[in-house]
């Protein structure tokens, strides 16, 4: 098999689009509802949770949802028809699987990425005061959306493509 | 048609209960849905209790999805019961992978209880 290479086509996978894209596919399909851009801020309150899904192979990287307590017990709840009162085991597995979905759903936006590229099991950070640092990414696409009135984050971080 | 008896692997309980529901959505009438975390335990479960029905995830820790098809396959366990593998991973590579080592029918996350119905009624309804 050729030796695939996604170094001629870096700005095709790093188009925006696919990002918004992927939230509005996942957001429709699994929470039945739209998640719109947002240039605001995530969260001012201090507990957030952190979901990342790492990528292999052809492309070398992350994807990264973020969010509030509030905002990510409101995700959960909306995946799996449950209310949530606190960010529970439940709410960091839907957080995770959320996280799981928008990065696959982005992968298979380009198709050299589809069949190129693995995932990770989702790995699920909460707490109070932590930065997410990375140092000198390839590309990083950083969008904001608003959901029923809460902002999450929807990060691709990407180290390296071959 | 009498209740079907359902075994869903995935290592994410939410996932596990979001497939169960898509099920029900899709008017399947589900008796028993047992549930494991990972290959590992879904072998375990298919030694000792009969299914109609087996959808499972791909990417899991311990043991992933196309592991526990071979084995599954390979020891006779369930045998001419449909898998559906269940999954993110979408490329052409991976569905010829999970079709090469036996399973009937592949559904990508993220899905909608029609396309559920769709991929998983017709194997339900021939088996």
């Amino acid at each position: 098999m050729a030796a695939v290479s996604l170094r001629g086509s870096i700005e095709k996978v790093a188009d925006p689009v696919h990002l918004d894209a992927s939230v509005e596919e996942v957001f429709a399909m699994m929470l039945g509802g739209t998640a719109s851009r947002d240039a605001g801020p995530v969260s001012t309150a201090p507990e957030s949770v952190t979901a990342v899904v790492g990528f292999g192979g052809v492309l070398s990287g992350a994807c990264i949802l973020r969010g509030n307590s509030v905002a990510a017990r409101l995700l959960a709840g909306r995946l799996t028809g449950q209310e949530f009162a606190e960010v529970d085991d439940t709410v960091q597995d839907g957080f995770g699987e959320l996280c799981n979905m928008l990065a696959g759903s982005w992968k298979s936006k380009v198709p050299e990425l589809s069949a190129h590229c693995g995932l990770s099991v989702p790995a699920v950070i909460s707490g109070r005061d932590y930065n997410l640092h990375v140092q000198a990414p390839a590309f990083d696409l950083r969008h904001i959306y608003d959901f029923e009135g809460e902002h999450f984050e929807v990060r691709i971080i990407c180290d390296n493509v071959q | 048609m009498a209740g079907i008896d359902v075994l869903i692997v995935d290592d994410s309980s939410v996932m596990r209960k979001i497939v169960e529901r898509a099920l029900r959505q899709a008017d399947l009438d589900l008796d028993t849905v047992y549930e494991a975390g990972n290959g590992v335990e879904g072998l375990d479960l298919l030694s000792t209790k009969r299914v109609h029905l087996v959808l499972s995830d791909i990417n899991m820790p311990s043991m992933d999805g196309l592991e526990f098809l071979r084995q599954m396959r390979s020891r006779n366990l369930a045998p001419g019961v449909p898998v559906v593998m269940i999954t993110t991973e979408s490329s052409e590579e991976h569905v010829k992978q999970a079709i090469q080592d036996g399973a009937q029918g592949y559904i990508r996350k993220p899905f909608t209880p029609e396309q559920v119905k769709e991929r998983v009624l017709p194997l339900v309804t021939r088996s």
